[in-house]
């Protein structure tokens, strides 16, 4: 079996004897980064600059919740709104891969200039196993190309170190578990956020869309095993699809976006089952999300896909 | 007990791996271009899957096949590997009739040690475009799925094993028993090679 305790003393050994001066770690606030970030604290002290960029596709009120997280770490924190910069990268660009490179690639830009202020030659990353996996090379196909590895440019100055690159996410969260981090329940949320959940262009319109639809579901979720209605999931959200279709809206015609859900059941990511939500609870997440978003959105379809055929987030 | 794991470019190699290091194997992922010499000393090999369609790139399974010649240790070959072996020893692979992706059930229709003490029938998890058409007579059926009739293969002289499916990922049911069958099956043939 997977040894936390040894993992935990062997890695912080290894980062404490290739970190030669100051690194800085990429921060989003999940349970991958956040351990990577704890491993690399251990190791270095204060030699770690924690980044985390606000992307502006980030799910309603986490920007604020993942500083204080943070914050409550211990870690010296760099805070950088980078919104307008997303935005205006992404504008336009509709084909899944190419926005996950342009994002990438962002995010490296920005870790570049922190590292040149804070004189730091290493960028820490919470990259695991189903990352590189799906980002291909050598013999291996490219699924989707991960931020944090497929999406990194050709030309970089960091040098990267991945202290978690051959484990998955059960493990991390055992490791999160055992180094007492609150993030270790937490469901996964990928690093380009809502942007992956907006399936085509990126609008600020359209990602407030995905953002709305996400923190209903969330909170029905949160609201159903409460009432043990329904069993935790690994991974529950909503995606915003580019399809219109007709509706009716106090007998006046509506042409709206539709939202799909998508909830799975996984150990590890690498493959999964959708998950068999009771339509009870299905009926509420439909009803608030088409009542609250009004003439944008006017149908609600549940995905039934297992990984594979699908992949669990849609782009 | 040494058994690594072959990659030849699956999604699911380092599944295997992580399936055998669980189970407290010593296990190591190597490139499919090793040299046999280096690793002919092993209890066991694996042969992961991976993209290539094996009718017409079967130079990207690198020494696979000098693997097969030479071993004295027993291999599991998975999904393309599995496809690779039939080639090899004389069938034939071609895309499947219906490609099959994600939730399956087989049925066992023959003993084999790879299955000792599993039901006759369960859920098992697929990802594959091609299937083995015709099965070289060194080889034999030992389950199937309504869609492929070549779900898993064992060689009739030989400690050789293929599966189409995949019992290294976690939504495949009894996956790890196949693994720790395979062990005890690799564990067997040591000692006899050791007598």
């Amino acid at each position: 079996m997977f040894n936390v305790e040894k993992f935990v003393k062997e890695e912080t050994d290894r980062l404490r004897k290739c970190l030669h001066g100051k690194a800085i770690i990429a921060c989003s606030g999940g349970v991958d980064s956040t351990v990577a970030a704890a491993l690399a604290k251990e190791a270095i002290g204060k030699n770690l600059v924690a980044v985390f960029v606000d992307t502006g596709f980030m799910r309603k009120g986490e920007t604020e919740s993942v500083k204080r997280m943070l914050e409550k770490i211990g870690l010296n924190l760099h805070f950088v709104k980078a919104e307008d910069e997303f935005f205006a990268a992404l504008k336009d660009v509709t084909e899944p891969e190419t926005k996950r490179k342009i994002i990438g690639e962002k995010f490296i830009r920005i870790f570049e200039r922190i590292a040149e202020s804070e004189k730091a030659k290493y960028l820490i990353q919470g990259t695991i196993a189903p990352d590189w996996i799906e980002s291909g090379g050598g013999a291996r196909d490219r699924i989707k190309s991960h931020h944090n590895v497929g999406g990194l440019p050709e030309e970089m100055e960091l040098e990267i170190v991945e202290p978690l690159r051959d484990i998955y996410k059960d493990e991390v969260r055992k490791i999160a578990k055992y180094l007492n981090i609150e993030v270790h329940e937490r469901q996964p949320f990928p690093g380009p956020g809502l942007a992956v959940r907006v399936v085509g262009e990126l609008t600020r319109e359209n990602v407030e869309i995905a953002r709305e639809a996400n923190a209903i579901m969330e909170e029905e979720m949160q609201k159903a095993f409460a009432e043990n209605k329904v069993s935790k999931p690994w991974q529950y959200f909503a995606v915003l699809l580019p399809v219109k279709s007709v509706g009716v809206h106090g007998d006046v015609r509506n042409y709206g976006y539709m939202i799909a859900l998508r909830s799975v059941e996984s150990v590890d990511g690498m493959s999964a089952s959708y998950s068999k939500i009771p339509h009870e609870v299905l009926d509420k997440i439909s009803v608030r999300i088409t009542n609250s978003l009004g003439k944008k959105v006017n149908r609600v379809v549940y995905d039934i896909t297992n990984k594979p055929p699908g992949t669990i987030e849609f782009e | 007990m040494k058994i690594f794991v072959v990659d030849n470019g699956g999604q699911w190699t380092h599944r295997e791996w992580r399936v055998l290091r669980d189970i407290g194997v010593e296990t190591k992922i190597i490139p499919n271009d090793t040299p046999f010499e280096k690793i002919k000393d092993l209890d066991g090999l694996v042969l992961s899957g991976g993209a290539a369609r094996i009718a017409w790139e079967s130079s990207k399974l690198g020494n696979v096949g000098e693997y097969l010649d030479k071993a004295k240790f027993p291999i599991l070959g998975m999904c393309l590997a599995h496809q690779f072996m039939a080639m090899y020893y004389g069938g034939s692979v071609g895309p499947a009739e219906t490609p099959e992706f994600g939730k399956m059930q087989i049925d066992i229709s023959r003993n084999s040690p790879l299955f000792s003490g599993l039901p006759k029938k369960f859920i098992v998890w697929e990802s594959h475009n091609d299937e083995i058409k015709d099965l070289p007579e060194q080889f034999e059926i030992v389950a199937s799925s309504p869609s492929c009739s070549t779900q898993a293969i064992q060689h009739k002289t030989r400690p050789m094993f293929g599966l189409q499916f995949h019992p290294e990922v976690e939504d495949c049911q009894h996956g790890e028993e196949i693994f720790r069958n395979f062990i005890e099956i690799c564990r067997k043939h040591a000692e006899k090679r050791k007598a």
